[in-house]
């Protein structure tokens, strides 16, 4: 159960949320669990990312949350108003995996349309389209038909739906996917903008790497289950001091290391838990001190990418 | 504004809506040449035009959607989802109605400078043309909501057909059989009114009280509000379904 226990005000919250995929005219022995018993939250200006292997139910929560799927049990409320309710749509915006358009329209027309259908005026609709235009450089082919666009030029394009209702709660599928380079540094810039806006931000990718530069806080999906992070992980925070030794390793660790930071001990290896950096001169001084005779420290720390596959093969 | 891009979206979705209203265009032109002095030009205009007009303009309104994943980003928008089905249903309406006015035109120019075709009784067919277009045209739109674009045809002319034909079969083998009944009954007042728009476009109701012209003008706002209903009906239906309808974003 992932929560977010500070002060801020909750954008999202999710509730023991079970989601089964029935068959019509199917028995319930095929049944598809696809999430089961979630509970969560995400509060204001939080992103959030959303990772796990394929098949964990990353789409399925993220259907839950825009409320374009009803949950079999639980609840999902969206700005304080349960998610597919008009209330909870005005505050969202929504980036699917596979952004699709009228090929016929240009992307200012297919804007002007989602701005129509968000209700906003024909003022309003162009100044949003002339402020996200700027925002996400779709200058050059604003005008150009959407049945002509790269992966890349769609997602900018649905980046802008999405944002065309300056948007409280942003869901965002694999935004990057056909970004160039630079157009990935652009969206990071410009998620981070507005997450001090105070949007709140769940990213679904699978670019481990892209979402560990924009927040420290997952939810890893692993067969419709979340899977603790927050002692496990904390990407960017858990550490492992590699001391190497001439000898008595074990006999040195038993003494002065507690077992709860004590990873793994040889007689000329010990491995141990860190938190935060200024933790490492305090333990090599006092193990210094015990008598160890240190040849070597090495601090290292896990990335997301390495979290992610030390989960799922402990999992499997 | 949302009205207004959601009925001209029914217009400008695909290429093919140009290319239907041209080819049907040709075929009232052809049917127009072999028969131009029959009754039975008007009603295969009314069958082309009424019937197979609408179910190739509204396959794939909704369901090309789906299969393409659009709908989830539509149903994420603030409003209700029943907007999307009324205000699509009316562009179609509205397509129709511009297609029959634009096929009279077009009939009354060759008529003038020809003499080919017969344009009595033309506004009382083109109008019957349209209150059918507008029920087969919710039928299908309702279908689009559950069924992929390929299906949506096929299915609705394969029940048309079926219901035709077993009505047919009834009637003439059982004609007093209660089961005859029941679905002759069906077939008359649940399903779009073919016989009954014929009949009020030949006027074959002038036997009835309040006669303008050929026709008697209850029978027609009888007709008027029967087929009214019915779209009604189905629209309901489309409604009803979207609205509980849960939406993946896979695309097929």
């Amino acid at each position: 159960m992932i929560r977010n226990d500070n002060k801020q005000t909750t954008v999202v919250e999710c509730e023991q949320l079970t989601k089964v995929y029935r068959k019509l005219c199917a028995s319930r022995s095929k049944d598809v669990c696809a999430l089961q018993r979630i509970s969560l939250s995400v509060a204001e200006g939080q992103i959030v990312g959303l990772i796990g292997p394929n098949g964990a139910g990353k789409s399925t929560l993220l259907n839950l949350m825009a409320g374009l799927i009803f949950p079999t049990e639980g609840r999902v409320s969206v700005c304080g108003h349960p998610a597919r309710s008009i209330k909870a749509r005005s505050g969202l915006g929504y980036m699917p995996e596979h952004p699709a358009f009228l090929g016929r329209y240009s992307a200012w027309a297919t804007l002007r349309y989602h701005g129509a259908l968000l209700g906003l005026s024909r003022q309003g609709i162009s100044v949003q389209i002339d402020k996200l235009t700027e925002q996400l450089q779709m200058d050059e082919y604003i005008d150009r038909p959407c049945s002509d666009f790269s992966q890349g030029m769609k997602q900018r394009l649905a980046l802008a739906i999405a944002l065309m209702n300056d948007p409280r709660f942003l869901l965002l599928d694999e935004p990057s996917n056909g970004l160039d380079p630079i157009g990935i540094i652009q969206l990071r810039d410009l998620l981070k903008k507005l997450r001090d806006k105070g949007t709140s931000i769940v990213i679904s990718s699978h670019r481990l790497g892209e979402l560990e530069k924009l927040t420290n806080d997952y939810i890893f999906l692993y067969r419709g289950q979340v899977v603790s992070f927050g002692d496990k992980i904390a990407a960017g925070h858990l550490g492992r001091l590699r001391v190497e030794l001439v000898s008595n390793g074990n006999q040195i660790a038993k003494k002065l290391l507690p077992p709860a930071i004590l990873l793994s001990a040889s007689e000329t290896e010990l491995v141990i838990a860190v938190g935060e950096d200024d933790e490492v001169p305090d333990i090599v001084s006092s193990l210094a001190k015990g008598g160890a005779r240190i040849t070597s420290v090495l601090l290292q720390r896990e990335d997301i990418e390495d979290v992610f596959l030390r989960l799922y093969k402990e999992r499997n | 504004m949302r009205a207004y891009e959601l009925m001209k979206e029914t217009f400008f979705r695909k290429m093919y809506i140009y290319i239907a209203h041209l080819i049907w265009f040709a075929v009232y032109g052809l049917f127009l040449t072999l028969e131009p002095e029959e009754d039975s030009f008007y009603w295969i205009f009314f069958v082309w035009g009424g019937f197979f007009l609408p179910l190739t303009l509204s396959a794939g309104i909704f369901g090309d959607d789906m299969s393409s994943g659009r709908i989830c980003v539509l149903a994420t928008r603030p409003f209700w989802l029943g907007e999307l089905y009324i205000y699509r249903l009316l562009g179609l309406s509205i397509q129709g109605a511009l297609h029959f006015v634009l096929a009279g035109g077009l009939l009354l120019i060759i008529h003038r400078f020809t003499g080919v075709g017969n344009i009595d009784d033309l506004g009382a067919w083109l109008f019957s043309c349209w209150l059918l277009f507008n029920t087969w045209a919710a039928v299908s739109t309702s279908l689009s909501v559950v069924v992929k674009r390929a299906y949506n045809f096929v299915f609705l002319l394969a029940a048309f057909l079926f219901l035709g034909l077993l009505n047919s079969m009834l009637s003439w083998n059982n004609p007093d059989d209660t089961m005859t009944k029941v679905i002759n009954a069906f077939v008359k007042y649940v399903c779009p009114p073919f016989d009954m728009l014929t009949k009020m476009a030949k006027g074959e109701y002038a036997k009835y009280s309040l006669i303008v012209g050929k026709y008697s003008a209850i029978k027609a706002v009888a007709c008027v509000t029967h087929t009214f209903v019915l779209t009604v009906f189905y629209g309901i239906l489309g409604v009803l379904v979207l609205s509980r309808r849960q939406f993946t974003c896979s695309q097929e």
